[in-house]
């Protein structure tokens, strides 16, 4: 017999039951997102990874222990020696702040984090906001399911994790959310058309220009929306009042920011969110002009206000480029838009991996299923457009494009590859859904229809187990990247040993802690650029050149210091007043990014200045045009000083069974000039695997020794 | 242990009787040393002196109650431990320094007591610790290089007693012996050597000894430890050492060559690649770490009785070179805290093993209590700087936890004794910090309830405002439901009853309770129906389809009454028809109770 059911005790109403359901898989997603980040800091430690980290975790300490206008003030005097660097002007400060700022309020709580933890766990705290923040966005583009989905995809999305895992502290690590939140609240201001939002856009907007230089993608996504949306006649008083209003703020509060200073008015990346912004005012003018004219007299008014208005700005436009006064395209900047143009004119931006083309390996690598679920996403938007869905559109198809041109981009693509992808998933499952349970309803009506539908409801349980199915191996392949391409710290290297054990080179900070302790206060360390975050940071020592890639003059110095012979490399190296020379060698270990595989580069940017005209990248190749060590190479290359700091000594050593001494394990072969001395240099320090190798400059001789 | 105490009184006492006479006035012409037989240990960096002394008491009729005890101007400097005992049976004697006007040399006087009868002979050793004595020479060396110190001390005893005999024993670590000075008599053995005996030396007797020898042992001090005992009621003590390590053997001249050093044994004997430390037998979760993150490169051997930690530095450190690094971990409290009530004693070393023959140049050793400790009392092994208390604040603290700070120089492995904190805590504030974190979660929880519950909007939005009318007037339909639910059960309960024993009075009686139960539920759903009808028509139209449907079921439930009270009961009627007739009212019952229950699911 059925009994009546009771309706209250523990059973909640369908609205409590769907905000517990969004509450529990928001929160999964976020909690997953910072978990699953955390496999380098269980695998190695609590540390800071790889090269830029390491200089804003040390602007982040000077920060948190001199107070924000000291370090706004900061010239520091232990890089670029002897130039020095305004440390405060030349740097995104939203990062430091950011975590100064929670380093303060957890003591002023007397919880008694240490500056590094704050560092390293701020990333991945990040990106939990960001999944949430992603859920909103969605939310407010589509639906909340679409939301979920797009949050669970964010969560675990390897372009993402790449520069966000614990120990990676970087400007991306918090810019990504930062951008995420400005769209977030630019939506909601476009929808609304209220100043509130479309302030809090602009505030949003200021914090994301004091974390990121990749702001600039932001300032011309979010006046393109604008264009497009008055191209397409949706032009109407809340997007003028949005836009308006986060134009005039935005601007004025990123010029706060000492590194922008006058760029967002003289620069060219900025010239189309000034255009937009006279546009908007234009049109709105004319909107009013026509509502109160007759049609004629509008018409000739219109042509001669458009005439004028060209006029105009072509002749102070072009005034202004030709006295400077807005700067010239810069190459970053081309090389987004020509990927080919960094590489033929400037090598040092060529030179950084992540600069260079896309792959299309790595896009299914970093995204996966989302891949897929991308053109779906996107057509259930064209499908049902609306303001704030054109503007996700111009998001998608800009950074795709961007991503392509360089591989540091593919962090922009990843949120909107998530956001389309949840749509078009939760789309997809939504239609598919209602159909399985489909059989059991009978309606006599709708059931002459539906007979043409064969096996309508096996049909979508089928397609949803293969969506589970494509879940899954998401999930899997997502887990998978993130343990084995993303969590290296790359400060601290591990191997698997013959017998299956782990193997830990520690060398980097073996070496780096070498020099801090048992050199003098004020040395002055020369090496590659690579290592200059990480030499003033572990080391506290002068370098020559850093990460910040500032003065090519002054690395390119550096670079043909290492391409010449040691005679010659002795006067430079007196010139720049240099105690210590630094190199990273791998032939022992099988180390492949050393310096003698970069070593090309140090040919390329040396020679590429006036001082370094005797220096030319083909003397460095044998007569068969190849880049050897072995007895065939240049005798150039056998006799220049970066390669015999790397190799001094290193030809008695033997490194493989059945080879002979001297056989370098990444180049494999056997090294060409094996027996020499160095005269100016003297070996100061080696790591327990070779991998870092000092060298002390000798004094000049004593007059008649 | 008072001895400290009771040391410092007698100084005063001897400062203020001898102020202006000379140390030399305490000398007790009835004490004759018979006999003195000194050790020099120089096996490792430190330069161990053992003195054993053989005493005549030459008067008729009183002990003699002190001995004294001398270091020359250059002994005195790098004197770290000095202590004495009875040669038999190793018996502790009481040494005190003495505060006199000359600056070249240092008196300590050895309280005999009563053990030195009239006309008796009594034979005690002094121990002596002197630190950074041996100094290398050559200064550098290069990294293959044997490294090579010399010795200079005095090859007599420097008492201020004339001594009949004496001789003097010199130990080294190797046979590479490169010079000594040779006072006759004088023998070598092996990696010993012998000077002596010599006969009738006069008070203060000197001659210089210097022994230039081969030592590779480690030269290595620790130039600043800075050792922080955090203490927690809660049944753990966390340690933590800060150290600052330098190798203070001979400096490394020319470069270093890690190929050399890795292939020829020989190279770089004088640098220290790792050493060992030993930690308490309970010590667990034990870091190493330095600046600049974690030193992979340290094992650790649980023994009986200690863990013994294998260090490497991060590089292996020559002469000058120097390294940093922090070493903590925790051990259980009960091993280390007792009470009685509210008093508290703790009873920890002072300083810890580091590695073998170690020299702690300076310490700084901290103690942190938990909050709302007072009453701190500290009694120190041996005399050692107190610094002034401080608050370090940490997880949950809001009034600071006290510090008590202790500053001493020049230690070694003899120091590693134990100190006594006394101090009193009310144990009820461990219960504090709990109930912070419950009181925070209880704030934020209400904090939350309070913004959820109340509207802060300051415009009224009229449509979610009738929506949550509406969802709390179906609340209350529901709650009204299901009190009939209630009653139609108890109802079906009595029936069954009725069914079995056939007591229709009974029946009635309890029937009526049920059914003004019904009434009121009944009524009070009406009552909410009506006020809905301006609100919503279609709830309102659904809980009449709803009172609709309950008609029906109560008429059935009233027939089934009758067909059990005037049928069943009386027995009228006859089991076949009964059967069916109740079949027919169940399966309409049924029919009713399924549409109640879509209606009710459409309600939630």
């Amino acid at each position: 017999m059925v009994s009546l059911i009771k309706a209250r005790g523990l059973r909640m109403t369908a609205q409590k039951q769907e905000t517990l359901l969004k509450l529990t898989v928001l929160s999964l997603a976020a909690i997953l997102s910072f978990a699953t980040r955390l496999f380098s800091v269980l695998r190695f430690e609590s540390v800071i990874h790889e090269f830029d980290p390491y200089f804003n975790y040390r602007t982040t300490k000077y920060l948190a222990e001199n107070g924000f206008y000291s370090f706004h003030n900061w010239f520091d005097d232990r890089v670029w020696y002897p130039l020095g660097r305004i440390i405060g002007g030349t740097i995104y400060p939203g990062l430091m702040i950011t975590s100064a700022t929670l380093y303060r309020l957890s003591w002023l709580l007397n919880i008694t984090l240490n500056i590094r933890n704050i560092c390293v766990f701020l990333a991945p705290l990040f990106s939990s906001l960001t999944t949430i923040i992603t859920y909103l966005l969605t939310k407010e583009l589509k639906d909340s399911a679409s939301g979920l989905f797009a949050a669970a995809m964010i969560a675990i999305v390897p372009g993402y994790i790449s520069r966000s895992v614990a120990g990676s502290y970087d400007n991306e690590g918090i810019a990504i959310f930062c951008m995420l939140f400005t769209y977030y609240m630019w939506i909601k201001a476009v929808k609304t058309g209220a100043i509130s939002w479309a302030t809090c856009s602009a505030l949003a907007y200021f914090y994301m220009v004091s974390s990121w230089g990749g702001y600039v993608f932001l300032i011309n996504l979010i006046p393109l929306h604008v264009l497009t949306l008055m191209v397409t006649g949706r032009f109407s008083h809340r997007i003028y009042i949005a836009y308006s209003i986060l134009y005039c703020l935005g601007t004025i509060l990123s010029m706060q920011i000492s590194f922008v200073g006058f760029q967002p008015v003289q620069s060219s990346e900025h010239m189309l969110a000034l255009g937009v912004f006279g546009l908007c005012q234009i049109h709105a003018l004319v909107d009013y002009l026509r509502s109160k004219l007759s049609q004629k007299d509008f018409e000739i008014l219109f042509r001669a206000l458009l005439i004028v208005v060209i006029t105009i700005s072509c002749t102070v436009g072009g005034i202004l480029t030709i006295t400077g006064k807005i700067s010239p395209w810069t190459g970053r900047f081309y090389s987004l838009l020509d990927p080919s143009y960094a590489k033929n004119h400037i090598p040092i931006i060529a030179s950084v991996s992540e600069h260079q083309p896309t792959s299309w390996s790595s896009f299914y690598f970093d995204l996966q299923i989302l891949v897929f679920l991308f053109p779906s996403g996107l057509y259930f938007c064209f499908s049902k457009l609306t303001d704030s869905n054109i503007f996700l559109i111009l998001y998608g198809v800009t950074s795709l494009y961007f991503a392509g041109v360089m591989v540091r981009l593919m962090l922009v693509l990843a949120p909107v590859m998530c956001i389309l992808g949840g749509i078009g998933a939760s789309s997809l499952l939504v239609t598919y859904m209602k159909q399985v349970e489909s059989g059991k309803v009978v309606d006599k009506k709708a059931k002459k229809f539906e007979s043409n539908y064969v096996l309508r409801s096996e049909i979508a349980t089928f397609f949803i187990i293969v969506m589970c199915v494509l879940f899954f191996s998401y999930t899997l392949h997502c887990t998978w990247v993130t343990a084995e391409a993303y969590s290296s710290p790359s400060i601290v290297l591990s191997a698997r040993s013959p017998d299956g054990g782990r193997m830990i080179f520690d060398d980097f900070r073996e070496a780096y802690y070498w020099l801090r302790m048992n050199t003098p206060e004020n040395a002055k360390v020369m090496s590659w650029w690579d290592y200059g975050y990480q030499i003033t940071a572990m080391a506290n020592r002068t370098i020559l050149v850093d990460n910040n890639t500032w003065n090519n003059t002054h690395i390119s110095r550096v670079g043909q210091a290492m391409a010449s012979s040691e005679e010659k490399a002795y006067e430079i190296m007196r010139e720049l007043d240099v105690n210590y020379v630094l190199v990273i060698f791998g032939g022992l270990t099988g180390y492949s990014s050393d310096d003698i595989n970069k070593f090309l580069w140090m040919v390329r940017i040396g020679g590429s200045t006036e001082k370094g005209k005797s220096i030319t990248e083909w003397d460095y190749y044998n007569s068969g045009g190849e880049f050897r060590v072995d007895k065939d190479g240049s005798p150039i290359l056998l006799n220049c000083l970066m390669y015999k700091m790397c190799y001094y000594r290193f030809g008695q050593v033997f490194t493989e069974g059945g080879k002979p001494s001297g056989y370098d394990r990444v180049r494999n072969m056997e090294i060409g000039n094996k027996d020499f001395e160095l005269n100016t240099l003297e070996e100061a320090y080696t790591t327990e695997h070779w991998l870092v190798r000092i060298y002390k400059v000798k004094d000049l001789r004593n007059r008649g020794a | 242990m008072s001895r400290t105490r009771a040391g410092a009184l007698i100084c005063v006492l001897a400062l203020c009787a001898y102020t202006l006479v000379h140390a030399t006035d305490l000398v007790d012409p009835d004490l004759v040393v018979r006999n003195v037989e000194r050790h020099i240990d120089l096996q490792s960096q430190l330069t161990k002196i053992t003195t054993r002394v053989i005493l005549d008491n030459n008067s008729k009729d009183r002990a003699i109650q002190r001995f004294l005890f001398c270091l020359d101007g250059a002994q005195r400097k790098s004197l770290s431990y000095i202590a004495a005992h009875v040669e038999p049976g190793k018996l502790e004697l009481k040494v005190t320094p003495i505060k006199t006007a000359e600056v070249d040399k240092a008196f300590y006087s050895i309280e005999l007591a009563s053990h030195l009868a009239p006309r008796r002979t009594l034979t005690i050793e002094v121990e002596t610790i002197l630190t950074h004595e041996l100094v290398p020479h050559p200064k550098q060396i290069a990294q293959q290089e044997k490294q090579l110190v010399k010795y200079t001390g005095n090859a007599y005893a420097y008492l201020p007693y004339a001594v009949t005999k004496q001789t003097t024993y010199v130990a080294l670590p190797s046979r590479n012996i490169e010079s000594y000075t040779k006072i006759k008599p004088v023998s070598q053995t092996g990696s010993a050597i012998a000077y002596g005996p010599f006969e009738k030396q006069p008070p203060f007797a000197y001659e210089e000894l210097v022994v230039h020898f081969e030592n590779n042992n480690k030269f290595l001090t620790v130039t600043k430890l800075e050792r922080t005992i955090e203490l927690s009621h809660w049944g753990n003590i966390a340690v933590e050492e800060h150290i600052d390590l330098l190798h203070t053997g001979a400096l490394l001249k020319g470069s270093f060559s890690r190929y050399e050093y890795a292939r020829e044994s020989k190279s770089g004997q004088a640098s220290i690649q790792s050493f060992d430390t030993i930690l308490p037998a309970a010590a667990s979760d034990i870091y190493y770490r330095d600046e600049i993150g974690n030193i992979s490169t340290s094992h650790t051997r649980i023994k009986k009785d200690s863990v013994e930690l294998n260090l490497r530095p991060r590089f292996p450190l020559f002469g000058g070179w120097k390294t940093r690094y922090t070493i903590g971990y925790s051990v259980p409290s009960y091993e280390y805290l007792f009470h009685s009530g509210d008093d508290y004693t703790l009873e920890m070393r002072l300083v810890d093993h580091i590695f073998d023959d170690m020299i702690v140049d300076e310490i700084i050793l901290k103690i942190i209590l938990p909050e709302g400790a007072h009453s701190i009392q500290l009694e120190l092994p041996y005399p050692a700087t107190r610094l002034t208390d401080s608050l370090h604040y940490t997880y949950l603290d809001v009034i600071g936890r006290p510090v008590v700070s202790v500053t001493g120089k020049n230690l070694v492995e003899n120091h590693i004794q134990s100190f006594r904190l006394k101090y009193t805590f009310p144990r009820l504030l461990m219960l504090r910090e709990p109930l912070l974190v419950v009181g925070a979660l209880c704030l934020l929880f209400l904090l939350v309830i309070i913004y959820v519950r109340l509207d802060f909007s300051i415009d009224k939005d009229e449509i979610s405002e009738s929506k949550l009318r509406i969802a709390g007037q179906c609340e209350k339909i529901l709650a009204a439901q299901d009190r009939r639910v209630t009653s139609y059960n108890e109802l079906d309960d009595q029936l069954a009853y009725l069914k079995t024993n056939k007591d229709a009075n009974a029946f009635l009686a309890a029937v009526k309770g049920i059914n003004q139960e019904y009434k009121a539920a009944t009524g009070a759903l009406n009552e909410i129906a009506q006020k809905l009808k301006g609100e919503s028509g279609d709830v309102y139209d659904r809980v009449q389809e709803l009172q609709k449907c309950d008609r029906s079921l109560k008429e059935l439930y009233n027939q089934q009454q009758a067909l059990y009270v005037d049928k069943l009961v009386p027995g009228k009627i006859g089991r076949q028809q009964f059967v069916e007739a109740e079949a027919a009212i169940a399966k309409k019952k049924e029919d009713c109770v399924e549409k109640i229950n879509a209606i009710v699911k459409s309600l939630q």
